[in-house]
């Protein structure tokens, strides 16, 4: 089966600073990831973790090279389009540590919020958010606060946000870093799932080896520069 | 699209309406404000209407009894009425006398006026109980204001005066509450010395005092005829200071109480400035308390659009909010204050666009924070 390219980084390079201050971070950093798979990100803190997905995510510019977002062409040397928010919009979920669900909405309001700015009705919003709701099987609390809900419930309709969307990529930051051992891998399994099911990409950080085992593959920064390894899947639990 | 400012007030809406009812109360009392000085200019015509003069005769060189110490012979008038074009000339005193009131003296300003003359002072439609005075001596008609009751006597100098008439919303233009008396009885209070003080200035070589004076000469000019024209002729052959009802008017607004509605103005646009400030303030608090939640919005790739129309809207609803209850904190109060305030409502719209344009101002502090808002911020702790 051919796989489709999801994520492509060429040469890409991320600097601070000028002159004798200048901090290379990322430096010609080129690799590819392919819908369906599930890439842990682990490097130690202030290697440059934050800064690729930032990259990766159209937030933060980088310095230089090449980067494809599904057969899209975001940045070469600079932005290709100015209004990168779209392409997040458009293309990436995002998953944070916490669930950081708007307070003041309720869940399916949540959920729905990101496909109604993209020009999605809000009955058409409303009919895919209830889905997701259900995939998670948590339809029943579509219409309460966050603060009602369990945090493993408020990660699950965290998650469904991020779907809300239909993104290529999903960008996860340390999604499992507020839950415990359980609870973790049964979020990096669902992540998994979704990766498979829904034909996303998922870049999720992590410092957590526990769930290491159940990513595809395992993304690291050493010495600036992007390296890859096989993830063991002996060790699953 | 999903509302988000109403989601949002609605999730606090009881912080947001306390919030409303704090600026709401600023907002009151800029109204209140605005009131005391349209009470102002209403008690400064309150006199001169209900007197309804076209001539004030006043002392040459004056602006007249309410700006000016002013005489003038009580016989001037029988001089005007003589002019052609004068329909009705009589004399009238103006004075401060203090009541004795039940608890504290009330401080009133006395209006003379001629029992037998033509021009009654004392407005029917302000005349609430009894009636005005009939006898030249000891009667005395008051503002319910004062608090003294039909048939009650009031000691003022040496004399008890009978109240025999009450009357409603009777005000001097520093907005003291008016009493009538009878000339005569004016003429005495003000210009009759005690017998001890016209013994003593016999000794010393003086003359009794004429105590046939007045304040001013106030005339009324028959249909047809000029009344500047009137004005410019006393003026010219009496050797007097002649003021138009207009020109007393004038006097009135412009010279005594302009410095007055100044300060009110004044301290009006502090007001209106301070409660600008505590809008943006609050806005800026409330947009500091949501700023994960916007770094949020933004990572997603919610435009700064949506999330700057929720502020503004916010923001608008929060004037919106505190006009209301200004409005309400107004009325409810306004009736406490000793002095008269008229509550308008050119002024609650005026300062509705005074609140409406304030608050755009004070959203652009928190659009600003929205625009400069780090999309990265949401990512780690």
């Amino acid at each position: 089966m051919n796989k489709e390219i999801a994520i492509k980084v060429e040469n890409l390079s991320k600097h601070f600073g000028k002159d004798e201050n200048l901090v290379r971070v990322i430096e010609n950093a080129s690799f590819e990831i392919n819908k369906g798979e599930l890439i842990a990100l682990i490097a130690p803190s202030g290697a440059g973790k934050t800064t690729l997905l930032m990259m990766i995510g159209c937030v933060e510019e980088p310095s230089a090279g090449n980067i494809w977002l599904g057969d899209k062409k975001v940045y070469e040397n600079k932005w290709i389009t100015k209004d990168t928010r779209r392409i997040r919009r458009e293309k990436i979920g995002f998953i944070f540590q916490a669930h950081y669900l708007i307070p003041f909405l309720n869940v399916i309001d949540n959920v729905t919020l990101l496909p109604q700015s993209n020009g999605v009705s809000e009955e058409d919003a409303q009919a895919k958010a209830m889905e997701l709701l259900e995939y998670f099987d948590i339809a029943d609390k579509a219409k309460a606060m966050s603060s009602q809900l369990s945090g493993g419930q408020n990660q699950r309709v965290a998650i469904a946000r991020a779907l809300a969307n239909n993104p290529e990529i999903i960008l996860a930051d340390e999604p499992t870093a507020a839950l415990d051992g359980e609870r973790s891998v049964s979020v990096i399994k669902m992540l998994k799932q979704i990766a498979l099911e829904q034909n996303v990409a998922i870049i999720a950080v992590t410092h957590d080896e526990r769930i290491l085992p159940y990513c595809d593959k395992i993304m690291k920064i050493e010495n600036k520069a992007i390296v890859f390894e096989e993830s063991n899947k002996e060790t699953l639990i | 699209m999903i509302h988000l400012a109403r989601k949002d007030i609605e999730h606090t809406l009881g912080k947001f309406i306390v919030t409303a009812m704090g600026v709401g109360m600023l907002l009151g009392i800029v109204l209140i404000m605005m009131g005391v000085y349209r009470g102002m200019m209403v008690d400064a015509e309150v006199l001169l209407d209900d007197i309804s003069a076209d001539l004030w005769i006043v002392q040459e060189d004056t602006l007249g009894p309410f700006a000016e110490a002013s005489r003038v012979h009580e016989d001037l008038k029988n001089i005007i009425f003589s002019i052609n074009g004068i329909d009705k000339s009589e004399a009238i005193t103006f004075q401060n006398i203090q009541l004795p009131g039940k608890e504290k003296a009330i401080r009133v300003v006395a209006v003379g006026y001629d029992v037998y003359g033509t021009i009654n002072p004392i407005s029917p439609k302000r005349l609430i109980k009894g009636r005005s005075l009939k006898t030249d001596h000891y009667e005395i008609v008051v503002t319910d204001k004062t608090g003294f009751q039909l048939h009650e006597e009031i000691k003022i100098g040496r004399n008890l005066y009978k109240v025999v008439g009450i009357t409603h919303g009777t005000v001097s233009s520093g907005g003291d509450s008016l009493a009538y008396i009878s000339l005569k009885d004016a003429q005495e209070l003000q210009f009759l010395y005690s017998n001890k003080r016209i013994e003593n200035d016999r000794n010393r070589g003086l003359t009794a005092v004429n105590s046939l004076m007045v304040n001013s000469i106030i005339a009324t000019v028959k249909p047809g005829y000029n009344v500047d024209e009137i004005a410019q002729d006393i003026r010219k052959w009496q050797h007097k200071s002649v003021y138009t009802a207009n020109e007393q008017k004038t006097i009135l607004t412009k010279n005594l109480i302009e410095k007055a509605s100044k300060q009110i103005g004044l301290f009006t646009a502090i007001l209106v400035a301070v409660s600008t400030i505590i809008i943006a303030l609050i806005i800026y608090t409330m947009t500091l308390e949501k700023m994960k939640e916007i770094s949020i919005m933004k990572l997603m790739g919610l435009p700064n659009s949506l999330i700057i129309k929720m502020i503004v809207e916010e923001t608008l609803v929060l004037g919106l909010f505190a006009f209301i209850f200004g409005n309400l904190f107004s009325h409810l109060i306004y009736e406490k204050f000793p002095k008269r305030v008229v509550l308008e409502m050119p002024d609650a719209m005026m300062l509705f666009g005074i609140v409406i344009i304030a608050s755009v101002f004070a959203s652009f502090i928190g659009v600003k924070k929205v625009i400069t808002a780090d999309p990265a911020a949401a990512i780690g702790g």
